[in-house]
Parts: structure tokens; C-alpha cells; sequence
């Protein structure tokens, strides 16, 4: 069980419904594949909780295998964007299954602990990852997350930044339980997808 | 093994923890002591007075399971796997009764390094110390109902204790520990306590085990004073349980295979070839946060029948509900889906499968176990079905109870699988079959209150309304059924599934149905003890229940009854019983579709 509870998928605000066949990505309706990678315990799933269902559960369990979420967001242009989001499990033992989950993936979140060295080395273990081997025109963000603490923090925002902008990356610090910038990490991403209005 | 001895082993404590047990008699039994003492058990001890006290109408096994060729291991002449050495099969308890010292050099304070280590995954740890606690509160809860969905709700999953060691005093006292541990002695897992701190008693395991095993023998059993220590070996994976619950030999075997089974589970067999490669590997990243998922099974051991009957069991539902169901797996379960299954917590409603070989009810136990996401794709492995390899499993659940599996070896399957969801949901939702299932949880099943006496077509189903029946039961609490039945399982041998009767008064606390559990699964092993041979029926009598088994090749039915209840209308009664499930075996079993699903 992830994050989520194992609610009927609902949400405010969506539009339109779960329904994966409505392949019609078109200039005013786009419809994403994104990615969320990085290590056990950083906070992937409850960030996307947070952006799914507006909940934060701190008794948040492992992910197993990956999880699948959906949620539209509309644009200050009036168009909407359908992200279909894969929340993979940051253990070990899922790692080499990662590209069953990040093939294909417009989008790839690398996420982050500000209060854990490690899960930033980590994070780097993954641009690495999507940069050889994701889509060539993938959107990159890195998210340090549990900005709420403060006070244990351990990676600088420097440090993120610095990364960040080497690699080409969009970057962010949330905080799932806070929602703090949770809504504005979609929405940057959102802007930044290539449009396909000449095909 | 006795009826006064397992009646004081269900005190009010939950086996996690020995509780209130006075430190100084405890220190002999524990784990710890019995390392210390391996040394110097020595084969001439006495014989435990606890086993000479054998229920009086039957003959529980006391022998010690240890099998394999003669072997004596001197000096120190410690556990030998002998059947036939001068350490009889009857003598098979060895009492440990020398104090022992804590090895002062190795103690070190309980320290709190665990969830750093294990990352912020082990959230859970948060609950450390709650469990036992926590099953004491439910006893006041699970009134006349079907106690164990009430109270394997509450229970909160998740490691505790993982700040101990083995040189807590704690962690020692615990009734039943579990560990998984490398032929290099490296430890994999442990039920209580951090892992890399148990470094050198999982070492002292490994040397017992490997001692043996260097001398072309096998270790089954150790028997020290209360404690046994059973011990199975896979490959290059060991696993040893250390018990004092009293539970039997077969029982712990049974749970330890189990453990294998959800080890493989989460990461087929072939992580055996790491070992192969590196003897030193070290195991437990590969395990990161499955801690839950361990303890789940762990509390399964106490309350799920599942587990020693290797049987599963159905949500009861009307006919036609179920036929609709099945109907709609039926569809889509012929696009490339190996296994479709529509589950209730871990009561199946429907069940197909695309090949010959139906899913084993062990296979299906530690898949419910494996707790998942909302909607999720997975790769799990079902170690009967093959232990090499993984499937891709995508489940999505309905409601908070109700869930879909889909099995595939395909992993790229996940949109199909997700269509073929979203076609059984509007299914189900079309033919009402999810809020027949929700009724049927909150009002289904068999209680023995119900057991119709004389034969009659009106019992022919148990979804006819009988409103009275659930006030009936709250208002004369004690009452149970006819003829002083308080509970039965009955199990069909060819279906591989069993059926309960939900738990009603007396039997309305965690304790008691813990206790029960208990009761049944001793009787269960004796029943299918191979030394003495598989028994037909066997009465029995103690201070808590009068237990009834009868066992043919098509059926197992275990009841217990009231303490006083006489033994010619405990048979009438069972009989009865037998008629009442056939008479809704189709409410309550799933039954081979005949051409579809042969079972
Ligand atoms: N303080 C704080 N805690 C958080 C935040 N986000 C997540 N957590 C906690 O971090 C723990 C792990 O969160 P998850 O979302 O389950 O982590 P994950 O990245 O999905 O982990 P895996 O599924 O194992 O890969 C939980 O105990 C959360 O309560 C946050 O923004 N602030
Ligand atoms: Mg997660």
C-alpha cells in the first residue's frame, strides 16, 4: 500500500475520467507519461497523494512494485493536462525494473530527502539512469522533499540547484505533508512539455 | 502438548511478548540460553515432566521429530537428528535447567540505530511496543462477531521491537522468534530485533545448523526445557523458529516454510544464486520494507486457518452472485491473464484460471498477505506455481476490502490489464456483486445459532433474511448452537477450501479465538501425525472445549463444543453439520465450473 489509501481514485478539480484509452493527446489536451524515481522513504508516493487526493498520510507504507495515478490539471491557457503517473518503489530489489516503469515517460520526477545525504546521491544515480537511457526528449525535475524539516536538513538548496541546472533540470523543494509547492512542482512541469501543435 | 499446559499458555499475553514472566525463571528458556547451553545439553537429562501428562482420550505426539541417519555429535553431544540413537524418539524433551550468564563482553544498550538504517521506510516502527497492548484492547471489541475480520482490522502490521538485541532482556523473553539466516551465518531477517546486531547469534545458528549438516545430517528440532527451536534449511537460506507456544512440531515447520514461500514470494528462489557467487552476500537491502508484510504473516500464524490447513476459504455469497462474477473473470482471464482473482480481504469471491493448474491455496495465502497499493503492477513470484520466476501481478482494489488480481507473465501488460479491470468493475457494479459482497461481510457466513436441526428446505440457503437472528444472539450471550457447539471448520479435501463458522459467543475474544485456533491446529497436526498414522475421528476433552474431529477422504471437520457437552449429541451435531454444508456448499464454496475450471 502506498500512500494512498485504497479509496475509488477521486479527486477535485479533474477533468475528465480514468480512462486510458482516450490516447488523444491533441495541442489543448495533452496526456502525460511521468515517472516518479528515487530511494525507499523519500516521500514519492506521498507526494502524489498529496497531488491526487489533497491528503497527506504519515503512516505512508512501502511501495511494491510501482502504483499507478492519475489527475488532470488545466493551465492558465485553458488547456489540460492528464498526467498518468507511475509511483515506483525506491527498494533495492525494484531497481533493475525501473525502465518497465520509466519507458516511454515524457516526464521523469527524481526525488529527494533534504534530510538524507544518501537519497541525494541517489537521485543522481537516476538522472544518470534517465539521461542514457529514458526518452531523449524527456522533461526533467529534481524535488528535494520534507522541506518542512528544516531544521534537519542535510542537502543544501544550493546543492540542489547547482545539480539541477548542470543536468538541464527543472528543480523544486516540497513538502508532501505541508503541500507546500506541491501543485506548483505539475504546474512547472505542465509548462515546460513540448506542445504538439505541429503534428 | 497437555490440556493443562497449553491452558497456561494462553494466558492474556499474545505471544509477541512473554510479558509479566518473572525474569529470573525466564532466563533459562530464553534463545539466548538456549545458545549458551547447546554446549552442555547433554542426552542423559531428565525427561520433561510436561509431556508424561498426555491428554487422557488422545495420544498427541511427543516424539521428537528429528530425522535422517544416526549421527552422534561429540563432545558435546548436542543436537543429534538421530530417529534411532540412544536419544529415543520417546525421550525426545531435553531439559535445560542450568542458569545461564549473559556473555557480558558482546551486551550493548538497546539502542535506537534501526530506522535510521532502514530508512524513513520503516514508518512503522513508530507502533513498536503497541501490538501487545493492542490485541488486549480488542478482546473488549469483537463481540458475537466474526472476530477475526474484526480484530485482523485493528491490528496494526509492522516490525516491533526493533531497537533489541539478543542481549535484551525483551527481546529474549519473546514466545516466538523467527529468523532467516545465510550458510555464512550472515542474518537475513529477524522477527524481533535489528537484524545487524544479531550477527553473532545468527553465527551461533549457523554453526549448529552447518555442524550437522558437515556430518551428512539434517537438524529438525531442538527441544530445550519449553522452548523448541525448529529449523529448516533451503538452500543456502536457513530458517530457525524459537517457540515457546507450544504449538506443534508440524505446525512450526508448516509456518517456516510459509516464511520461505514469502521470501520467494517477493524475490523468487534464484536469489539464491547470489550466494553462490558471493557466500557473503548480504541479503537484507533485497528485503527493505517488508517488514509489514512479515508481520502480517506472523499474525496469520495465530488466527488464520489458512495457514496450518493449507486450504483457502470463500466469502459466502448468493449463487448467482458468484456465477456472475466468475463469469466476467472467465472473459477476460482468456486474454493472456494467468490467474484472475476477485478477493474479500483474504476470502476469495471468484477465482479462474487460464491453465490446468489451479492456484495452491499456500500460493494464494502469502499472495493476500502481500499487502499492495490501491492500483498497482507488481512483480511477484507464487512459489508452488514457479519459484524461479516472476509474474506480473496488477491489483486494483474496488473498496477498502474488495480487490482484483490479475496475474501475467507479461510486463508489458499493464493497460490491458487495467481495460480488463475496467470492464469486470462495470460488471460487478452492473450486477450488484460489490454490494453483495459488502453484505455478506457485514451478515454473511455460517453461525452455528443457525444450524438447522432437522432437515428442511428452508435452510437451503443462507441469504434468506431472518432478521431476528443477529439480536437473538446479542441478548443471550453464552449460548452458542445446539447441543453446546460453539465453532467448526469444515474442510473439503477436493476443493481445496475450508469453511468456518464465524465466531459467536462464547468464543467472542481475541483470546479465545486465538485459543480455539490453537486448540485446532494441535488437533490438526495429531490428526495427520505420520508416526502414528492419520486418524478417523478423535474426542477430546478439556477444561476449555469438547473437540470433535472427523476426517474422511472427502472432508475434515473440526468443532468444538462446550466443555460439558455430551459426546452422542456432539456426534448428532456434527453430523448435522456436514448436512448443513452440503446443503449450501454452492453459497459457500467455490465449485469446479465443470468445463471452465476443473479443480
Ligand atoms: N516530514 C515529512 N515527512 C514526509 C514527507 N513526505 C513523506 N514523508 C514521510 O516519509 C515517509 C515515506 O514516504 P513515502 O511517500 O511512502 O516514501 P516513498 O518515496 O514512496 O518510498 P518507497 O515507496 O519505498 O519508494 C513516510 O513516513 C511519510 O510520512 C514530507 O514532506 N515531510
Ligand atoms: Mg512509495
Amino acid at each position: 500500500m502506498g500512500c494512498s489509501s485504497s479509496l475509488p481514485d477521486r479527486s477535485v478539480g479533474r477533468v475528465g475520467g480514468l480512462n486510458p484509452d482516450g490516447g488523444d493527446s491533441d495541442a489543448k489536451n495533452l496526456r502525460v507519461k511521468l515517472v516518479l524515481l528515487g530511494d525507499s522513504g523519500v516521500g514519492k508516493s506521498c507526494i502524489v497523494l498529496r497531488f491526487v487526493r489533497g491528503q497527506f498520510d504519515p503512516t505512508s507504507k512501502v511501495t511494491v512494485g510501482a502504483s499507478f495515478l492519475s489527475q488532470t490539471i488545466a493551465l492558465q491557457d485553458s488547456t489540460t493536462v492528464k498526467f498518468e503517473i507511475w509511483d515506483t518503489a525506491g527498494q533495492e530489489r525494484y531497481a533493475a525494473l525501473a525502465p518497465l516503469y520509466y519507458r516511454g515517460a515524457a516526464v521523469g520526477v527524481i526525488v529527494y530527502d533534504i534530510t538524507n545525504p544518501d537519497s541525494f546521491h541517489k537521485a543522481q544515480y537516476w538522472v544518470k539512469e534517465l539521461q542514457k537511457h529514458g526518452s531523449p526528449d524527456i522533461v526533467l525535475a529534481l524535488v528535494g522533499n520534507k522541506a518542512d524539516l528544516q531544521e534537519k536538513r542535510e542537502v543544501s538548496v544550493q546543492d540542489g540547484i547547482e545539480y539541477a541546472e548542470k543536468n538541464g533540470m527543472f528543480f523544486i523543494e516540497t513538502s508532501a505533508k505541508t503541500a507546500d509547492n506541491i501543485n506548483q512542482l505539475f504546474e512547472e512541469i505542465a509548462k515546460r512539455l513540448p506542445r504538439p501543435s505541429a503534428s | 502438548m497437555t490440556s493443562n499446559a497449553s491452558s497456561s499458555s494462553f494466558s492474556d499475553e499474545d505471544e509477541e511478548s512473554a510479558g509479566q514472566k518473572p525474569k529470573t525463571g525466564s532466563i533459562d528458556y530464553s534463545p539466548d540460553a538456549i545458545e549458551n547451553q547447546l554446549p552442555s545439553i547433554a542426552l542423559n537429562t531428565s525427561i520433561d515432566e510436561e509431556k508424561v501428562s498426555v491428554a487422557d482420550d488422545h495420544h498427541e505426539p511427543v516424539t521428537e521429530i528429528a530425522r535422517g541417519s544416526s549421527r552422534e555429535i561429540e563432545p558435546e553431544r548436542l543436537i543429534s537428528s538421530t530417529g534411532e540413537s540412544n536419544l529415543s524418539t520417546e525421550t525426545g524433551v531435553w531439559r535445560n535447567s542450568s542458569k545461564v550468564e549473559v556473555d557480558g563482553a558482546t551486551s550493548s544498550p538497546c539502542s535506537s540505530g534501526y530506522a535510521g538504517e532502514m530508512g524513513t521506510s520503516s514508518g512503522t516502527a513508530s507502533t513498536s511496543g503497541a501490538d501487545d497492548i493492542q490485541e488486549l484492547r480488542n478482546n473488549s471489541s469483537s463481540v458475537g462477531n466474526d472476530g477475526e475480520v474484526l480484530h485482523s482490522a485493528q491490528w496494526v502490521p509492522g516490525k516491533r521491537h526493533v531497537d533489541e538485541d539478543d542481549t535484551c532482556m525483551s527481546w529474549r523473553e519473546r514466545k516466538k522468534h523467527f529468523f532467516v539466516l545465510s550458510h555464512s551465518g550472515k542474518p537475513i531477517f529477524s522477527r524481533y530485533g535489528n537484524e545487524h546486531k544479531l550477527a553473532g547469534f545468527s553465527a551461533t545458528l549457523q554453526a549448529i545448523i552447518s555442524f550437522v549438516k558437515d556430518g551428512g545430517d539434517r537438524i529438525h528440532l531442538i527441544r530445550a526445557g519449553k522452548h523448541q527451536v525448529v529449523f529448516l534449511v533451503k538452500g543456502p537460506i536457513y530458517l530457525v523458529c524459537i517457540s515457546c507456544t507450544e504449538e506443534p512440531y508440524e505446525s512450526l515447520r508448516g509456518q517456516l516454510e510459509l516464511l520461505y514461500g514469502q521470501m520467494v514470494l517477493i524475490l523468487t528462489e534464484s536469489v539464491s544464486r547470489y550466494f553462490e557467487k558471493n557466500p557473503k552476500f548480504d541479503m537484507t537491502p533485497l528485503l527493505g520494507g517488508t517488514d509489514a508484510v512479515f508481520s502480517s504473516l506472523f499474525h496469520a500464524f495465530s488466527w488464520n486457518p489458512a495457514s496450518f490447513l493449507h486450504a483457502y476459504t470463500c466469502l459466502p455469497l448468493p449463487c448467482a452472485t458468484r456465477q456472475a462474477a466468475a463469469a466476467i473473470l472467465q472473459d477476460v482471464s482468456d486474454s493472456g491473464v494467468i490467474y484472475s482473482m476477485l478477493m474479500c480481504k483474504y476470502k476469495v469471491v471468484s477465482l479462474v484460471g487460464a491453465q490446468k493448474a489451479p492456484l495452491h491455496p499456500d500460493d494464494m495465502l502469502l499472495l493476500a498477505n502481500f499487502v499492495m497499493t490501491s492500483e498497482s503492477f507488481s512483480p511477484i513470484c507464487l512459489p508452488r506455481y514457479n519459484a524461479m520466476a516472476f509474474l506480473h501481478a496488477y491489483v486494483h482494489y474496488f473498496d477498502d476490502d474488495t480487490y482484483l488480481v490479475l496475474l501475467t507473465s507479461n510486463s508489458d501488460a499493464f493497460f490491458h490489464l487495467k481495460d480488463c479491470r475496467i470492464q469486470i468493475e462495470n460488471v460487478l457494479v452492473k450486477s450488484n456483486v460489490l454490494s453483495d459482497i459488502q453484505r455478506s461481510l457485514l451478515e454473511g457466513g455460517m453461525r452455528v445459532e443457525n444450524l438447522p436441526l432437522y432437515p428442511s428446505t428452508r435452510y437451503g440457503s443462507l441469504f434468506h433474511n431472518e432478521p431476528s437472528d443477529r439480536s437473538q444472539e446479542s441478548l443471550q450471550p453464552g449460548i452458542g448452537g445446539p447441543d453446546g457447539l460453539w465453532h467448526f471448520i469444515y474442510r473439503s479435501m477436493n476443493l481445496d477450501q475450508y469453511v468456518s463458522s464465524k465466531f459467536s459467543s462464547p468464543i467472542t475474544t481475541h483470546q479465545h479465538q486465538k485459543r480455539l485456533y490453537r486448540a485446532y491446529q494441535k488437533l490438526y497436526a495429531s490428526m495427520h501425525d505420520k508416526e502414528t498414522g492419520p486418524h478417523k475421528t478423535q474426542f477430546k476433552r478439556d477444561g476449555n472445549y469438547v473437540l470433535l474431529c472427523w476426517v474422511t477422504t472427502d472432508f475434515e471437520l473440526y468443532a468444538a463444543f462446550d466443555p460439558l457437552a455430551d459426546k452422542g449429541s456432539a456426534i448428532r451435531i456434527c453430523n448435522r453439520v456436514c448436512q448443513w454444508v452440503k446443503d449450501v456448499e454452492n453459497e459457500i464454496f467455490l465449485l469446479g465450473g465443470g468445463s471452465t475450471f476443473a479443480w
